[in-house]
């Protein structure tokens, strides 16, 4: 393998790894703080695709624009899953069926809307490369790689330095007490859901500036997410990052080194490894 | 400053209290002591509304606080060191302090607050940055006295301060609580350890099966032959 192969391979992985890590971060902190295995995270990101797609391809509104609408957008969206999912009682395991439930009416909505068939959004904007050498680096890649990065560091610094995040930590570890102390855990809760909604809409709009989009997709990422998530241990977004990277670029080499075929192999085997090596952490 | 009158708590079906009553004023030291069972924590954790109170009313300085939540009575200037400590064990000792003062009024003093802590506990300071639920029971109990300062309570709720302490840490333990009284602090004090809690208090009442069985000075209650052979182990 060249070089040149080579270095595309580890950006390429780079790139898939940061929205990875992008998707995962709201999964990841909704399956820690919330005990809500979020499926339906799947469905609001693909919702936020295709209305990334509508408002900013077809209606020709900024892309911007519409990202910044549709975080406000939905954050409540995710304000609202929780205060039913609260409401229900469900918990963990039921919490699963219940979201994925949720991302199953996602994509019938979507299809009732924009109907099964691919649609691709160009933005004009993003759409040039930024030559490194022999590297090719495109802008919308660029973007997300800035922006997947600085929401996991910003997320982590958060959870660790904030009045915010010490009282989510310790409502974690001792609701009644936190509570005693003056923690309002469940709105901090109703928090967390809405940022992660948010972060959603974020990874939406990514994932309609770099893929072709149909409604059938909107499971497509979950096993990777899922494994980038659970490696990176759940509720630490550093983790998250390193293990969304490490996914992403064993993926690029495998395929570049055998059959892009062989890729979707390389993060159940890490995951399955780290189950059997490493079992505390997940 | 607290006032119970005929309070009744329970778990589902089961009465764990009934007809509670009592008071504490400003700046007193009240303890409660009643043998494994009698419903001691049941009544602190109802006190700092953790529990629902089932009939009857709290006064806190004549406001009935038997309907507020926690958080509510946090801002009231309630703080609790709960039985077995109970801190918030993935965290570091500094957090678990400043999560003490996370109510928005203490929240103003926290790097005094923790030159007070740390001057009165000076191993957490040197401990800082430990995770709290790594420390020997001792320093997690003074992290408990540490965090519930930090809220600069008016009235502070103790349940069971010495339970699993050695003696030595036991005496230093009360201690603690007399300095901490001394500073104008009004106290509940619930104890199992009854010598010690008669010890430390200026008045007490005795629980037993969930009611309010006999009330006094620590002299009174000592005197009484049915106390002191039941709750004291002055054996006849
Ligand atoms: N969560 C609960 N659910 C049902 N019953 C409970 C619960 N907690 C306590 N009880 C019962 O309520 C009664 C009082 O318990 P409580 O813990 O208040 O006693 P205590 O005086 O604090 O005892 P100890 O000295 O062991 O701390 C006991 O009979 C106990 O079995
Ligand atoms: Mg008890």
């Amino acid at each position: 393998m060249s070089a040149t192969l080579f270095g595309q391979s580890v950006l390429s992985g780079i790139f898939a790894g940061s929205l990875y890590a992008l998707m995962g971060l709201g999964m990841s902190l909704s399956w820690r703080y919330l005990r809500v295995i979020n499926i339906a995270h799947f469905g609001l990101v693909f919702l936020a695709a295709y209305m990334t797609y509508e408002f900013a391809g077809v209606r020709g509104f900024s892309a911007l624009a519409v990202a910044l609408l549709l975080i406000p957008l939905f954050f409540m969206l995710g304000v609202i899953q929780q205060v039913l999912i609260l409401r229900f009682n469900v918990n963990e395991f039921s919490s699963l069926i219940v979201t994925y439930g949720l991302a199953i009416i996602a994509e019938a909505v979507i299809q009732l809307i924009w109907s099964a068939d691919f649609v691709r959004y160009e933005n004009r904007a993003l759409h040039g490369n930024v030559e490194v050498g022999t590297l090719l680096l495109p802008m919308a890649d660029i973007l997300l790689v800035v922006i997947a990065v600085g929401l996991c560091v910003a997320t982590w610094a958060a959870m660790r330095f904030t009045w915010l995040g010490k009282a989510l930590r310790a409502g974690l570890d001792n609701p009644a007490i936190a509570a005693a102390f003056g923690v309002p855990n469940q709105r901090l809760l109703l928090l967390v859901s809405g940022f992660s909604a948010a972060l959603a809409a974020v990874a939406g709009v990514f994932v309609a500036l770099l893929y072709t989009l149909a409604p059938s997709q909107i499971l497509s990422w979950l096993g990777v997410v899922f494994a980038a998530v659970l490696l990176g241990g759940l509720g630490n977004p550093l983790g998250l990052l390193a293990a969304g990277m490490l996914i992403g670029v064993s993926e690029a080499i495998t395929m570049a080194v055998t059959a892009p075929s062989w890729a979707p192999v390389v993060p159940f085997t890490i995951l399955i490894l780290l189950l059997v090596l490493w079992p505390q952490r997940v | 400053m607290l006032k119970a009158d005929a309070v009744c708590v329970g778990y589902g079906e089961a009465l764990a209290l009934s007809n509670i009553s009592f008071d504490l004023g400003p700046g007193e030291l009240v303890a409660i002591i009643g043998p494994n069972g009698a419903g001691k924590t049941t009544l602190v954790n109802a006190l700092a509304r953790l529990l629902p109170i089932r009939s009857g009313g709290i006064l806190l300085d004549g406001e009935n606080i038997a309907r507020l939540t926690p958080q509510q009575l946090a801002d009231r200037g309630v703080a609790i060191i709960p039985e077995g400590r109970r801190l918030f064990t993935s965290m570091t000792v500094e957090e678990n302090l400043e999560l003490g003062c996370y109510r928005a009024a203490a929240r103003a003093h926290k790097r005094e607050g923790l030159e007070q802590a740390y001057a009165m506990f000076p191993i957490l300071g040197e401990r800082r940055r430990q995770i709290s639920g790594t420390l020997s029971g001792g320093q997690q109990q003074m992290v408990a006295f540490a965090r519930a300062l930090m809220a600069r309570p008016r009235l502070l709720l103790i349940d069971e301060p010495s339970l699993g302490l050695a003696p030595v840490i036991i005496k230093q333990v009360f201690e603690t609580i007399a300095r901490i009284h001394a500073t104008g602090v009004s106290i509940l004090l619930i104890e199992q350890n009854a010598t010690k809690a008669l010890e430390a208090a200026q008045r007490a009442y005795v629980l037993d099966c969930g009611q309010m069985i006999a009330s006094g000075t620590p002299d009174e209650l000592r005197q009484r032959p049915e106390i002191g052979a039941a709750y004291l182990g002055h054996g006849h």
